[in-house]
């Protein structure tokens, strides 16, 4: 997807938020809010507080499938430097087999796997890094602004 | 959060606002599938729904497929601009 801005300064802000369902709505918040910052136009906007917003709840329903009512945490963070926006995950979920995220068949009308093609519909590139301790999985999206 | 649910006739018109996500989804779901198991036709107005993400979507394609089975229909009603574009994007996928 293509999108405008006027992002212009070097940034970074991060952020934790509880590992739950009921933490999306503040992640949401917490990159509208950077990215009010950056000057990023609404369009742009919206699609990437969709990305980001996609690959938190990944982390809720995937890494932490198995343990629902952890008190764990989840990091966000934003950043830009020379017109490149970078946000990154961490998590001490269940390791992510990056193999195994991928969006499904288009023959398969169903919608699971949906919001993994939006993060890479929205962003340029989907990484999984190794997590340096305390994190286990690290997820990094860039988009040239 | 509770949603508002006009009746006319065999047709229910489920109002959905806010911000429609994981967390809110299966509040929706607990609206919705009960009228479309009772053999409702089920309208969802979107007009005042401000963000939808995938969880959004994929109510909207389980009430889909729900309906069909129960011979009846769910149809989409003053699709937000924020929902249209999820939705536009949604159609290269399903």
């Amino acid at each position: 997807m293509n999108g405008s801005s006027i992002a212009q300064m070097n940034h970074n802000e991060k952020k934790a938020f509880l590992v739950k369902t009921s933490s999306l709505k503040d992640v949401r918040t917490f990159c509208r809010e950077v990215f009010e910052k950056l000057e990023i136009d609404q369009n742009l906007k919206d699609e990437l507080v969709l990305a980001i917003a996609e690959a938190a709840q990944n982390i809720v329903k995937h890494a932490y499938k198995d343990n629902p009512s952890s008190n764990d945490i989840m990091v966000v963070e934003v950043s830009c430097v020379n017109n490149k926006l970078k946000i990154a995950f961490y998590d001490r979920g269940t390791p992510v087999d990056p193999e195994k995220v991928k969006h499904r068949e288009l023959d398969n009308i169903r919608p699971g796997g949906l919001g993994t093609f939006f993060i890479q519909e929205i962003m340029d590139a989907v990484e999984f890094k190794d997590g340096k301790k305390p994190w286990i999985n690290h997820l990094v999206l860039t988009k040239q602004l | 959060m509770k949603f508002k649910v006009t009746e006319n006739e065999n047709i229910s018109t489920v109002f959905l606002n806010g911000e429609i996500d994981m967390d809110i989804a299966d509040n929706v779901r607990e609206v919705i599938f009960p009228l479309i198991d009772s053999g409702k036709e089920v309208h969802l107005n979107m007009k005042d729904v401000q963000y939808m993400d995938s969880s959004g979507i994929s109510v909207i394609v389980e009430s889909n497929q729900r309906a069909k089975e129960k011979n009846t229909k769910v149809e989409l009603k003053e699709v937000s601009q924020p929902v249209e574009k999820v939705l536009a994007m949604a159609r290269k996928f399903l």
